[in-house]
């Protein structure tokens, strides 16, 4: 009897003293499409950096603002590894081009005229994005576009970029 | 015999009223979709001069009652 409680003592111990397991996240669902000129993108590729995954539409107003913003945090933080995923969602490519060539960006853009990976992630406003560790696990979503949320999704991506930088 | 084959096909009918009425279920529009209802094609009036002359037209006959829009608008003087 006193070995089984020394047992669950030291088991309970042991629980303590092992260093918490690093934050999790369910696993971010592998997009994987085609960008503009028919090269297949997904997150796979991007592993090791943290990915912040962008759903966005031609359509969509708000998106005339987020594009540029995401595209100056590109600039900034991509040495530490930090980038972006955009999946347009425009059932017509044409559209997204006209867009893009209006407010250009230099991180990868893919094409889901289906909707299918929006569906996967459960998108339920435009335009949404989620914040993929180095690990490519989901930490964060975001749904809608606000100048007051900025500051907030640029602290969880500098800290997810912390996380990597001090291991 | 005769029950059973009325009994038959009242079953046979609920089961293809059942199954017709599935086609009835209304999915809603996925955010991503919102795009196609803002296309051209989508608009109950698709020629925007048309429309416009439209609206001009409803709202100089209706205008004691706000035109298209509100009632109990204009200036009140007729």
């Amino acid at each position: 009897m006193k070995l089984r409680a020394l047992g669950a003592l030291a088991g309970l111990l042991l629980c303590v003293a092992l260093p918490s397991p690093a934050q999790t996240g369910p696993a971010a669902p592998s997009i994987w499409l085609p960008q503009a000129d028919g090269t297949p993108t997904g997150l796979r590729d991007l592993r090791g950096q943290v990915v912040l995954v962008d759903f966005w539409a031609s359509w969509c107003a708000p998106c005339l603002k987020s594009l540029p913003q995401l595209e100056g945090w590109y600039g900034e933080l991509r040495a530490r590894g930090f980038t972006v995923l955009a999946v347009n969602v425009d059932t017509e490519r044409k559209k997204a081009l006209a867009f893009l060539k209006r407010k250009p960006v230099r991180y990868p853009v893919v094409y889901d005229a289906e909707g299918w990976w929006p569906e996967q992630y459960g998108v339920g406003g435009m335009p949404a994005s989620y914040l993929v560790d180095r690990q490519g696990r989901l930490r964060q979503s975001y749904s809608g576009y606000s100048e007051k949320d900025l500051p907030r999704i640029r602290r969880d991506v500098e800290a997810l970029l912390a996380e990597g930088e001090t291991r | 015999m005769k029950k059973t084959i009325q009994k038959s096909a009242m079953a046979a009918a609920g089961l293809l009223i059942l199954l017709t009425a599935t086609g009835c279920t209304m999915q809603p529009v996925k955010a991503w979709q919102r795009g196609d209802l803002a296309r051209a094609e989508m608009a109950f009036e698709t020629d925007p001069m048309l429309s416009g002359y439209r609206r001009h037209i409803e709202f100089s006959k209706e205008a004691a009652t706000g035109g298209p829009a509100l009632s109990g608008g204009g200036c009140g003087c007729n």
